[in-house]
């Protein structure tokens, strides 16, 4: 298999220096570019695997960008940003990337973030759904953890049927809600908060320390796809 | 009416003094001489001219006189004029009468106006408000002259908005920009001279009107001085409210600078210490002594970034348009993102938590609450120890939820747990390399009384720490229940 091709897309010539040396020391084929219309071209001519967008560029808005990008093709988009600016990581989410990691970042985290945007697309094909030790049968409507069936309810099940659609992708809370339920409903935060909270209680090992639906606090939910560990601290 | 029934009832009552003194005089007749009666009429006018007005007493001394004569003036029981000693003696009456009298009234205004004065001066002294000050004499100078006044303070661009329901625009302007007391009938116009320039005019319409000169004249010049040192009291209590404002910032910008400049110097220091050496000596150094300096290079830098979330966070607190972005959110959420967040600085310390399932909703912003718990545990793991244990848990109590975060370490002393919240403020244990400036827990604060909650510090039972806070809970509509 040829090297994966990531384009950094970073105005910053330090931080697209450090991200060219750190992707290329992971065996990664790496591109950069420092404006956004430079990226568009670029993917225009010639697609990467996956893209890292800085959201803050020069000469157009990263949220655009991602936009245009979702427009003509499928490829993950991972967002660049400084904490603080949820909104726009929650905008840039809403208009096509696929995940965001927020500044400053330990190399190991991005590099988590980028094997799993390339892992998502095979995993999609698979008519069930096997997480670690977590499976989902869509058409059954049936969910197994460690080969233990666990009953959910219609909308625990979508809950969970969405964010395992792309495992490791971030669902915002507005993606969620709109997909399962109606205008009137989804505007009602507390819902999606409740239901998430029923639906950990029944898949988690340990429902007091998360390891299967992460919270990307502020932003939204995505469904971590390794074994849970023991917990460290308790 | 009650004036003229009031003075009605002096006459009276005078009259029936008279009478009642004659009365005992003649009564006393057989052991007095004509001289000795004299002078019980002469004792009576001077205690009558004591409580009555000068008419009153006028009228009551004319009254004693003709009395006198009827009774004891030779020949008796008629009106006669009698020699020379009886027209002494009558003219002596009246004399004594009429200065008593006057006398008497000239003291009783003067205390009258004592006490007004000092009705006035206690009144201005409660006041906190300029307009309210000026509104209270006004009101006060109304009682004192009839009429109506009217009490103008001048703007903070030094000028005088006249009423447009004044009588005389054009008088009350020449008083003001001569600065001088002018009376113009029954218009009284009174500028507010202060020690430094004139403060505002007093506009009186009295219902009688009276010279500069007299006596009322001198009376509201003392009313409108004593206004005018309330004024000015008040603006030196403003200024000095205004310097010491001015100093406890100055105070907190030179305490911020030098903590921070401190904190960040610190660990930039490091980092370019084992950046330089990591370049110019690099190859020489054994592989885990690189290692050393690469990893404390990443931690200090990550300190770095720590102390700057605290401060944008605390920047955006300081600011007073603060406006919270509150959606229901789940406690549970934050907990378990900060100590995801938290698990790299741990080192051995463990966390245990205590979430029960049922726990209501809050109202809040996430990432804000979440701060309050990165500052919490940060303090915890910096106060308590490495082999601490920390413990996190959360309870709906009185309609609010309250989140604990305790640890087993040596505790807050008593006389700090009220201070610890207080700007750059480190406990006795704290020292001053261990990379904080003291604003976390100001931090949290700030977070915690923005969601409208409340934050404080106390002894866990069994030992320790403990930090409570509370916070609003989520209004929410009943939710419907699925079944599996």
């Amino acid at each position: 298999m040829s090297r994966a091709e990531v384009l950094v897309v970073e105005d910053d010539i330090v931080m697209r220096g450090v991200l060219m040396l750190a992707l290329r020391s992971h065996g990664y084929e790496a591109r950069p570019d420092a404006c956004g219309q430079e990226a568009l071209d670029e993917v225009a001519l010639r697609p990467p695997d996956v893209m890292l967008l800085d959201l803050g560029l020069p000469d157009m808005d990263g949220v655009d960008v991602a936009a245009s990008v979702r427009d003509g093709h499928a490829l993950p988009i991972i967002v660049l940003s400084a904490r603080g600016d949820e909104q726009q990581q929650i905008r840039a989410l809403d208009h096509g990337a696929d995940d965001y990691v927020t500044k400053p970042f330990r190399e190991g985290e991005l590099m988590a973030r980028i094997r799993a945007a390339l892992r998502r697309p095979s995993q999609v094909k698979q008519p069930d759904l096997k997480l670690g030790d977590l499976t989902i049968d869509p058409i059954e409507r049936r969910v197994f953890v460690r080969n233990r069936e666990v009953r959910l309810t219609p909308t625990e099940f979508k809950l969970l049927h969405i964010l395992a659609r792309q495992p490791g992708r971030i669902y915002t809370h507005e993606q969620i809600m709109s997909e399962v339920w109606d205008a009137e409903e989804r505007r009602q935060i507390h819902n999606l908060r409740v239901y998430m909270r029923l639906l950990r209680n029944k898949i988690e090992s340990d429902p007091a320390r998360p390891a299967r639906i992460v919270t990307a606090l502020g932003v939204g939910y995505r469904l971590v796809c390794r074994t849970p560990k023991k917990a460290t601290t308790k | 009416m009650t004036r003229i029934s009031n003075e009605l009832r002096d006459y009276f009552q005078a009259i029936a003094w008279v009478v009642g003194t004659m009365a005992l005089s003649y009564l006393a007749e057989p052991h007095a001489r004509p001289a000795d009666h004299a002078m019980i009429q002469v004792l009576a006018i001077v205690l009558l001219a004591a409580r009555f007005s000068v008419r009153v007493s006028l009228t009551a001394c004319f009254v004693s006189i003709l009395a006198f004569d009827f009774v004891f003036v030779e020949p008796r029981f008629a009106f006669a004029w009698g020699d020379v000693e009886s027209a002494v003696i009558f003219a002596a009456m009246l004399v004594v009468a009429a200065v008593t009298s006057s006398l008497n009234q000239k003291l009783r205004r003067a205390a009258f106006r004592a006490e007004r004065g000092y009705e006035l001066n206690v009144e201005l002294s409660r006041g906190d408000d300029p307009q309210q000050l000026a509104a209270v004499t006004a009101k006060h100078l109304e009682s004192l002259f009839g009429g109506t006044c009217s009490v103008i303070l001048q703007d903070g661009q030094n000028r005088l908005s006249v009423p447009a329901n004044l009588s005389d625009p054009a008088l009350v302007t020449r008083a003001w920009e001569r600065r001088e007391f002018s009376v113009h009938g029954s218009l009284v116009l009174l500028p507010l001279l202060g020690s430094k320039s004139p403060i505002g005019l007093i506009v009186l319409h009295a219902r009688r009107a009276f010279a500069k000169d007299s006596e009322q004249g001198h009376f509201l010049s003392a009313c409108a001085s004593q206004l005018v040192l309330a004024l000015e009291r008040l603006q030196l209590v403003k200024a000095v409210h205004r310097s010491q404002l001015e100093a406890e910032t100055e105070r907190l910008r030179s305490s911020l600078l030098s903590a921070v400049s401190h904190d960040l110097k610190t660990p930039l220091s490091s980092i370019i210490a084992a950046g330089t050496t990591l370049c110019d000596s690099g190859a020489q150094l054994e592989s885990n002594a690189r290692q050393d300096l690469l990893t404390s290079m990443v931690s200090e830098a990550e300190r770095l970034n720590r102390l700057l979330e605290n401060l944008l966070y605390f920047a955006r607190l300081e600011s007073s348009t603060i406006e919270l972005n509150r959606i229901p959110e789940s406690i549970e959420e934050v907990v378990h993102s900060a100590v995801e967040r938290f698990q790299g600085r741990l080192e051995g310390r463990r966390v245990e938590l205590d979430l029960p399932d049922d726990l209501p909703l809050i109202s809040g912003e996430a990432l804000l609450l979440e701060q309050v718990l990165l500052n919490l545990l940060e303090n915890a793991a910096r106060y308590a120890g490495r082999s601490a244990t920390i413990f996190i848990s959360a309870r709906e109590r009185k309609g609010l939820l309250s989140v604990r975060v305790a640890d087993d370490g040596p505790g807050i002393l008593e006389s700090e747990r009220g201070k610890v919240f207080e700007k750059f403020y480190r406990g006795n244990h704290s020292n001053r390399t261990d990379g904080g400036v003291g604003l976390g827990l100001t931090i949290c604060r700030a977070i915690v009384e923005a969601h409208g909650g409340r934050i404080r510090a106390s002894a866990r039972a069994g030992g320790g720490a403990l930090i409570e806070f509370t916070l609003p809970l989520a209004e929410l509509p009943q939710i419907v229940r699925e079944a599996s």
